[in-house]
């Protein structure tokens, strides 16, 4: 009896599944051929010599020994890490200060917030653009405009090898680093102020506070931050393939923009671009692993 | 006896602010939060000043002012370009995806978040594991599938491209669960199917989470212009930020009229942050996605 039952339960279930399944079905299948499927099919694609959209003949890891042998792909590579290192240095701290610095305003702060996030709304390839004016090296560049009023000599920017990655990065963090300074200061909004009233009561002053109770509570999620900042830094692309092309003598040049090259940028290179990219998602896919590692020990820890 | 207006939240309380040097750099933290705000607004300013100087203007001029404020050479730009074909086509664009980002990503998320099917975990790990992969890093198989299906020079690519966001369906998840479940159970006592209930109850009392994905799906579909340009270019559908890659790419354009189409492709963002400013900074939710 009992039997019997649960096995009409059991289909009654089933047929609830399918019919959930058949409402993910749509998602599932955009899901897969717009993000999962290319996926893989780039992992495939990197083994196979291709002609135009024609997989012709597979040829194990012979792109990669190809791609990996060419001075531009040690440069890129380097560069790839340089912007990595650069964003770290002008992009991570930059909005932990301005949340702090923001969060501590009463008057005003609505307007701070509004400014702060702006550029973010911005469309990054007309930011880009904007900033080349900026930084173009004539006496029309608006920043050799803004210098030369200090007495400061006309200057080229964009064509020295060393400035323009921390150039490129700096007008990434223009754009980003009010955004995630929100982040942190939703972050900041989780602390109770009592917590402050209580240790100000017990003498601490305002530096102790901030290192004792608002830096504390916001470390967490600057790691979440710094994993995610690297992930997006070193997929970077079309800032330097727009301000530089890659240049000067690929001083720029980025891993993914080196994908993007051998694809698009006539040679129609499909298989030697999936080279590119997995190597690019195999990069990013260790740092991940290395970050929840240690995050998992530090928890543990806590 | 004090009026207390406006709440303080950060770590400087009222009674600090007796000190004296606690209110130096109290003061120092406006100056330094007014400078912030000078350098956000600062390039956008110059910008829509450099539209109105002319290529002579701006190849010689030493001064950001320009001489006139004539719009005459925006209305120029806009006739000369052909913007306005442009503007529509990334409207379209724009619409389509809109649609698709809230349709497909709300049921994935409604089927993950509350049906839950037996093995949804796998496909739930999945859209996880999804967040952490770039989307541009397999745009090579992507865009030869969609040549090979023929989608070239077609909107339908770049609308169903919005269906299938891991980070949409994450925040559909989240806020799908906090959803209280006597609602979605009596509706589905009153006889509704799963489909109807996702519908008639579980969208309606999602409209917060659709606000933003829907600012968001806007933004990002108005800004994309990699696919874009790959199953757009050369043809009639070109949208306002596939012009002006091939612009830059080209270097097709003076340097002022392409200041000029930089200032009509910020226009419809900054429409859209003025309106919905609140919502875009004071909502944690959104913060938490960069655009």
């Amino acid at each position: 009896m009992r039997r019997i039952r649960k096995h009409s339960d059991d289909n009654a279930k089933l047929m609830k599944d399918l019919r959930s399944w058949l409402i993910m079905l749509p998602g599932l299948i955009l899901m897969a051929f717009f993000v999962w499927e290319p996926l893989l099919e780039s992992i495939r694609m990197s083994l196979f010599k291709t002609e135009n959209v024609e997989l012709v003949e597979f040829i194990g890891l012979k792109n990669f020994i190809s791609v990996i042998g060419k001075a531009n792909f040690t440069q890129a590579l380097i560069n790839t890490f340089a912007y990595t290192f650069w964003s770290l240095v002008i992009g991570f701290l930059l909005p932990v200060i301005l949340a702090m610095l923001i969060g501590e305003t009463a008057r005003g702060k609505g307007i701070f917030r509004t400014a702060a996030y702006l550029p973010n709304m911005l469309p990054g390839l007309a930011v880009i653009i904007l900033w080349s004016a900026f930084f173009s090296g004539g006496k029309t560049g608006v920043l050799n405009i803004l210098l030369g009023n200090l007495g400061i000599p006309t200057q080229t920017y964009l064509t020295k090898a060393n400035l323009v990655i921390p150039i490129i990065i700096t007008i990434a963090t223009w754009k980003g680093a009010g955004a995630t300074a929100l982040i942190y200061m939703a972050g900041m909004a989780g602390v109770n102020t009592e917590l402050y009233e209580a240790a100000a009561i017990d003498g601490a002053g305002v530096w102790k506070r901030v290192r004792h109770i608002l830096i504390p509570a916001i470390k967490k999620l600057a790691g979440t931050m710094l994993i995610l900042q690297i992930i997006s830094v070193f997929q970077i692309m079309y800032e330097p393939m727009v301000l530089t092309k890659g240049g000067p003598d690929n001083a720029s040049l980025s891993l993914m923009q080196l994908m993007w090259q051998y694809a698009f940028g006539g040679s129609m290179d499909y298989g030697k671009a999936s080279a590119v990219a997995v190597i690019v998602t195999a990069i990013l896919l260790l740092m991940t692993a290395i970050y929840s590692y240690f995050n998992r020990k530090e928890s543990d820890w806590d | 006896m004090r009026k207390k207006i406006i709440e303080r939240t950060g770590v400087i309380r009222d009674y600090d602010l007796h000190s004296g040097s606690v209110r130096f750099w109290y003061a120092a933290i406006y100056v330094l939060c007014a400078i912030m705000a000078v350098f956000a607004v600062f390039p956008l300013v110059w910008v829509v000043l450099a539209g109105f100087k002319d290529l002579k203007e701006f190849m010689s001029s030493t001064s950001i002012m320009p001489k006139n404020f004539s719009p005459a050479q925006f209305v120029k730009t806009w006739s000369q370009l052909g913007l306005a074909k442009n503007y529509l086509n990334s409207f379209i664009s724009v619409a389509g995806s809109v649609v698709c980002a809230l349709l497909f990503n709300g049921l994935l998320g409604y089927g993950l978040a509350i049906l839950k099917p037996r093995g949804y975990g796998v496909v739930k790990k999945m859209i996880m594991f999804s967040l952490l992969v770039p989307a541009t890093i397999s745009i090579v198989p992507l865009f030869m599938n969609i040549q090979r299906l023929g989608m070239g020079n077609s909107f339908w690519p770049l609308w169903l491209s919005y269906g299938a966001n891991a980070m949409y369906v994450v925040l559909f998840i989240q806020f799908f669960e906090s959803l209280p479940k006597s609602m979605i159970e009596a509706s589905r006592i009153d006889g509704c199917s799963a489909l109807q209930t996702f519908f008639r109850i579980v969208m309606p009392l999602s409209k917060p989470i659709c606000a933003v994905i829907t600012i968001f799906a806007i933004n990002a579909s108005w800004s994309d212009f990699l696919l874009p340009y790959l199953v757009l270019r050369g043809g009639s559908k070109q949208t306002v930020m596939v012009r002006l890659f091939v612009f830059s790419t080209e270097q097709t354009v003076n340097a002022d009229t392409m200041m000029r189409s930089v200032v009509f492709s910020m226009i419809p963002p900054i429409i859209l942050f003025v309106l919905f400013q609140k919502q875009l900074t004071q909502n944690n939710v959104s913060a938490g996605i960069k655009g």
